[in-house]
C-alpha cells in the first residue's frame, strides 16, 4: 500500500506492526498491514465486519501469531506470543466481555496479576491496586460487588481499569460503546481523551463513525483485509470514511421516513410485570413499527421477552390477534405457534448454532414445513434456506458453510432469515444491529421496512438512537421498566427521547 | 452436491476453519478423522501380527462381544449428542432388561417379557429425561443415582439369582444362529446402527438433538420444546440399553443382575474413541460404530496376546483419555 498518501504522525511511535499477514484456512484475513501509533494518540481502526480489524488487534495484542511480519513496541520486536505483548505494555479490551460475572471488581481487575503475600492473596493491595485503576478513568464503583450485579457500562469500565491497572503503553479497545447508550458513551470517550492526554498511544475499533471524528486523530481504514487509505480525522468527513469502509457510494439517507399505514391490533400487551418491568401497556399494529428505546438496564430487553414468554411474568396479559382471532400468549413455545418470531440480543450464544450450517440453522423453526412424517426434506432445505439467504442478502449464499464462519452482520441475516421462513405476524428485535456493519445494517433496516410494508408488525428495542429515530413509527422510551414516554415521528429526536429516557439522570453525570 | 451436505459432521476444513496454525490444524484434523485411520491400521496389524485374530472362530467372538456394546453406545450416541450429557444408568438397564426376558420368558413367554422390560426401558428413559431436561438436575448425578436404585432393586428381588434359559428355546436358539459365519447379534448391531443413523441424520428429531448439542439456547429460542429433546433422548438411549440386555443374555442364554458391568464405561468409551465430542452437536452413528470395532478388536488381540484383564482396562482407559483430550484440543485450535 506504499502507493497510497497516507496520512503520518509526527508523534513518537509507540506501537507498529509491519506487513503483516494472517490467513486462516484459505483465506486471507490480514494481508499486508501495517499500522503505526503513537504516543498520545487515538488511532481507529475503522471497516466492516469481515474487513480483518479484530484479527489485526488479536495479532497485535499477541493473541494470533501473525503468519509473516511483526509488531514492535518502541522499535522492539516482540517475541510471539500475548505474555511478550503484555509485557511489553500492550492491553486489549475485549469486544466480547473477559470479566468473570462471580468474582468480584476488585479480583476482577486484578485477574492475571493478583498480588499475593507469602502465597497469599493480598487482598488490601488488591483493593488498592483496583481503586487506583478506578480513579484513574474516574469511575466509582464498590470494590466488593460482584460483576454479575453490575450494569453493562459498569462492567464495560472495570474492563478497561483491568487494562489500565497494568499500566499499559499500548490500550487496544474493541467496539467498547456497543452495549452504551449516548451519555454513557459521552463518558468513556472523554474518559480516552484523557488517557491519550497522558501519554498513552490507544488503538480505537468502532462501527460508529462520529465517535472517530469526535476523538481520533488517524484513522486506519481496512476493507478485506487491507488498508484502503489512512486518513487525518480533521482533513476529511464522514461520508468519506463509510465511502472507503463500504468501497461504495452509501447514501445515509437517515431521514427518510417510511410512510406507515397501520391496520390492526397484532400485539397487545396489558399490565406486564417481570423483573425489571414494573407494569407495562404496549400494542403493536399490522404494518408498525415500534421502538422501544431508553438507557441500559432500563428494562428494554427485559420488556420483550417478558411479553412474548421468553422470560417468565410475575402479572400482566399478552394477546396476538391474527386473522380477527385472538389467543393468549402463554409461554414462549406458544408465542411462535402463534406467528410470533424473536431475533435475540446477543446473536451468538442466542441467535445461532454456529457449529452447524447456515441450512441447518434456517431450517431450526421451520422443521415441521421443511420434513414429511418427521423426515427431514433436504432437498426442499436447500431451496428453501437459499431462498431466504438470498432474501436477507447473505454474502455469499453458501448454505452449507457454518455460520460461524461468516461475519457479524451476515449471521444477523441469517438469524432473521430462519424467522423470514415462518412468515411471522410480529417480529420481535433486540438490538437487530448491534456489532453489524455499516452496510449489512443499511440492508437489515431496508429489510425491515419492507416487512412492515407487507403488513408484519414489528417491535424493535435498540440502544442505537439514530436507528432507532430512522425505522420506528413510534417509540416507546422505558425507564425503569416503566413506558416514560410515547413519541411520534414528528416529535422524536435524539433530544426528546434522552430527555424521557435518562430523566433528571442526564444533569447529573455530565 | 449440496444436499448430503446439510447433514454431514464438520469436515476437518471446517473444524480447523479457526486457525492457520499447522500444528493445531494436524489435531483437529487427527481428532475428526484419525479414528478410521488408526481403525484399518489395528485391523491390518492384528490380520498380520496376532495369532488366531483371523480365525473364523475368533472373528465370530469379536462381533458377539461388538454387538451388546455397539448396540448400547449406539444409544449413548443420543445423549452426548444432545448436549455433553452421558447416561451412566446403561449398567442397570441393560440387567434389568437381560434379567426380566430369562426370568420372565417361562411364566409370560418371550414377548411377554419382552414387553415388560420395554416398560422398565421407558420408565428408566422418563425418569433420567425429564430430571435432567425439565428439572435441570446434572445428567452424570442422575443417571448414577438412577443406575444404584436400578441395580439395588434388581439385586434385592433376585437375589443374585442367575437365570438359565431352556435349552434350544427359543432365545437360546437366537444366541446360536448364524447367517453364514455370522451370528445373529451382529445384524441386530447392524440393524440398530441404520436405523439410529436414519434418526439421528435425517429426522426432524435427530436435528433437533443435534440442534441442541450445538446452542441450547439458540434450540429453544426456535420454539423447540427442549426438555423434550432431552426426554427422547434419554428414551432413545434405555431403548438400545434395553435391547443390549436381550442381545447379551441370548448369547449365553443366562441373566444376573451383574451381567453387564463396566458396560456404561466401553459405551462411553466407543463413543468417544469414535470421535463424537462429548461438548455435543458434533458426531454420528458411524463414529459410534468404528470407535466399538475399535475397542473391541483391541481387547480381542489383548486377550489373543495373553494380556490380562488388567491389562485390558489399562489400555482402553489409556485410549479414552487421548481421545479425550485430544477432542478438547480440537475444540481449543479452533477457537484460537
Amino acid at each position: 500500500m506504499s502507493t497510497d498518501p497516507d496520512a503520518q504522525t509526527t508523534r513518537k511511535i509507540v506501537i507498529e506492526a509491519h506487513d503483516v499477514v494472517k490467513r486462516f484456512g484459505g483465506a486471507v484475513a490480514v494481508d499486508q498491514v501495517s499500522i503505526a501509533v503513537g504516543a498520545g494518540e487515538i488511532h481507529a481502526v475503522v471497516g466492516e465486519n469481515g474487513a480483518g480489524k479484530s484479527t489485526l488487534m488479536r495479532i497485535l495484542a499477541g493473541i494470533l501469531t501473525p503468519d509473516s511480519g511483526g509488531v514492535s513496541v518502541n522499535g522492539k520486536l516482540l517475541e510471539p506470543g500475548a505474555k511478550a505483548s503484555l509485557e511489553a505494555g500492550i492491553a486489549l479490551v475485549h469486544q466480547e466481555l473477559s470479566l468473570i460475572p462471580e468474582m468480584t471488581v476488585a479480583e476482577n481487575i486484578l485477574l492475571g496479576v493478583t498480588p499475593t503475600k507469602f502465597g497469599v492473596i493480598d487482598s488490601a493491595r488488591q483493593r488498592k491496586i483496583a481503586g487506583d485503576a478506578l480513579d484513574q478513568i474516574g469511575v466509582s464503583v464498590d470494590l466488593n460487588e460482584r460483576v454479575s450485579r453490575l450494569s453493562m457500562a459498569l462492567r464495560q469500565f472495570v474492563e478497561i481499569a483491568r487494562a489500565v491497572a497494568r499500566n499499559p503503553r499500548v490500550l487496544i479497545l474493541d467496539e467498547p460503546t456497543a452495549t452504551l447508550t449516548p451519555a454513557e458513551t459521552d463518558y468513556l470517550l472523554s474518559m480516552l481523551q484523557r488517557l491519550a492526554a497522558r501519554g498513552l498511544a490507544i488503538i480505537y475499533i468502532s462501527h460508529r463513525i462520529p465517535e472517530v471524528f469526535r476523538i481520533c486523530e488517524r484513522a486506519t481504514i481496512l476493507r478485506d483485509g487491507q488498508i484502503v487509505e489512512v486518513m487525518t480525522i480533521a482533513e476529511t468527513t464522514p461520508n468519506a470514511v463509510i465511502d472507503k469502509m463500504v468501497g461504495r457510494e452509501l447514501k445515509l439517507d437517515l431521514q427518510t421516513r417510511r410512510v406507515a399505514d397501520p391496520g390492526a391490533v397484532v400485539l397487545s400487551a396489558r399490565g406486564i410485570r417481570a423483573a425489571r418491568v414494573n407494569g407495562i401497556d404496549l400494542d403493536v399494529r399490522a404494518g408498525e413499527i415500534v421502538g422501544i428505546g431508553g438507557l441500559v438496564g432500563a428494562g428494554r430487553s427485559e420488556l420483550v421477552r417478558a411479553i412474548i414468554g421468553v422470560d417468565p411474568r410475575t402479572a400482566g396479559t399478552a394477546t396476538i390477534t391474527v386473522d380477527g382471532e385472538t389467543k393468549n400468549i402463554n409461554g414462549y413455545g406458544n408465542a411462535v405457534r402463534s406467528g410470533i418470531a424473536f431475533i435475540p440480543e446477543e446473536r451468538r450464544t442466542e441467535g445461532l448454532a454456529l457449529d452447524m450450517t447456515v441450512a441447518e440453522n434456517i431450517t431450526l423453526p421451520n422443521r415441521a414445513a421443511l420434513s414429511t412424517g418427521g423426515f427431514l426434506q433436504r432437498g426442499k432445505i436447500a431451496e428453501f434456506a437459499t431462498r431466504l439467504a438470498n432474501t436477507v442478502g447473505l454474502r455469499p449464499p453458501e448454505v452449507d458453510r457454518a455460520a460461524g464462519e461468516y461475519s457479524g452482520g451476515n449471521q444477523q441475516k441469517v438469524v432473521i432469515a430462519k424467522w423470514l421462513g415462518r412468515e411471522p405476524k410480529l417480529i420481535v428485535l433486540d438490538e437487530p444491529t448491534r456489532g453489524v456493519d455499516v452496510g449489512a445494517k443499511s440492508e437489515i433496516h431496508r429489510l425491515l421496512r419492507e416487512l412492515a410494508d407487507q403488513g408484519t408488525a414489528v417491535l424493535v428495542v435498540s440502544s442505537d438512537l439514530p436507528e432507532l429515530l430512522e425505522l420506528s413509527d413510534v417509540i416507546h422510551v422505558v425507564r425503569d421498566g416503566r413506558i416514560m414516554g410515547t413519541l411520534s415521528p414528528d416529535e422524536a429526536n435524539e433530544r426528546s427521547v434522552m430527555a424521557l429516557a435518562a430523566g433528571e439522570r442526564v444533569a447529573s453525570s455530565s | 452436491m449440496t444436499h448430503t451436505e446439510i447433514i454431514k459432521t464438520p469436515t476437518p476444513a471446517s473444524i480447523a476453519g479457526g486457525s492457520g496454525n499447522s500444528a493445531s490444524k494436524t489435531v483437529a484434523w487427527v481428532a475428526s478423522r484419525g479414528i478410521f485411520i488408526f481403525t484399518a491400521v489395528l485391523l491390518v496389524f492384528s490380520a498380520i501380527f496376532v495369532n488366531g485374530f483371523a480365525s473364523s472362530v475368533n472373528i465370530i467372538d469379536v462381533f458377539h462381544r461388538a454387538s451388546a456394546i455397539g448396540i448400547v453406545a449406539i444409544g449413548m450416541t443420543f445423549v452426548v449428542i444432545s448436549a455433553n450429557y452421558i447416561d451412566l444408568s446403561v449398567v442397570a438397564q441393560i440387567a434389568t432388561s437381560g434379567v426380566i426376558l430369562m426370568a420372565l420368558s417361562p411364566t409370560y413367554g418371550v414377548l411377554g417379557a419382552m414387553a415388560i422390560a420395554l416398560f422398565f426401558a421407558l420408565l428408566y428413559g422418563l425418569v433420567n429425561g425429564i430430571s435432567v431436561g425439565f428439572l435441570k438436575a446434572n445428567a452424570v448425578v442422575v443417571t448414577l443415582g438412577t443406575t444404584g436404585i436400578g441395580a439395588g432393586i434388581l439385586s434385592l428381588v433376585t437375589g443374585g439369582t442367575i437365570y438359565y434359559g431352556p435349552t434350544g428355546g427359543p432365545i437360546d436358539a437366537f444366541g446360536d444362529a448364524r447367517v453364514g459365519p455370522f451370528p445373529l447379534s451382529a445384524f441386530v448391531l447392524i440393524i440398530v446402527a441404520i436405523v439410529a443413523s436414519i434418526v439421528l441424520s435425517r429426522t426432524k428429531f435427530g436435528f433437533m438433538i443435534r440442534s441442541y448439542g450445538s446452542n441450547k439456547q439458540a434450540t429453544r429460542l426456535a420454539g423447540v420444546n427442549s426438555g423434550g429433546v432431552v426426554v427422547g433422548a434419554f428414551v432413545l438411549t434405555a431403548l438400545a440399553a434395553m435391547i443390549a440386555g436381550f442381545v447379551l443374555a441370548a448369547y449365553s442364554n443366562t441373566a444376573v443382575s451383574t451381567m453387564s458391568e463396566g458396560y456404561d464405561f466401553r459405551a462411553l468409551a466407543a463413543v468417544i474413541i469414535g470421535g463424537n465430542s462429548l461438548f455435543g452437536g458434533r458426531g454420528s452413528i458411524f463414529r459410534t460404530f468404528i470407535g466399538v470395532i475399535f475397542i473391541s478388536v483391541l481387547s480381542n488381540i489383548l486377550v489373543l496376546s495373553g494380556f490380562s484383564f488388567a491389562w485390558q482396562q489399562l489400555v482402553t482407559g489409556a485410549v479414552i483419555v487421548f481421545a479425550v483430550a485430544l477432542d478438547a484440543l480440537a475444540r481449543k485450535a479452533e477457537k484460537r
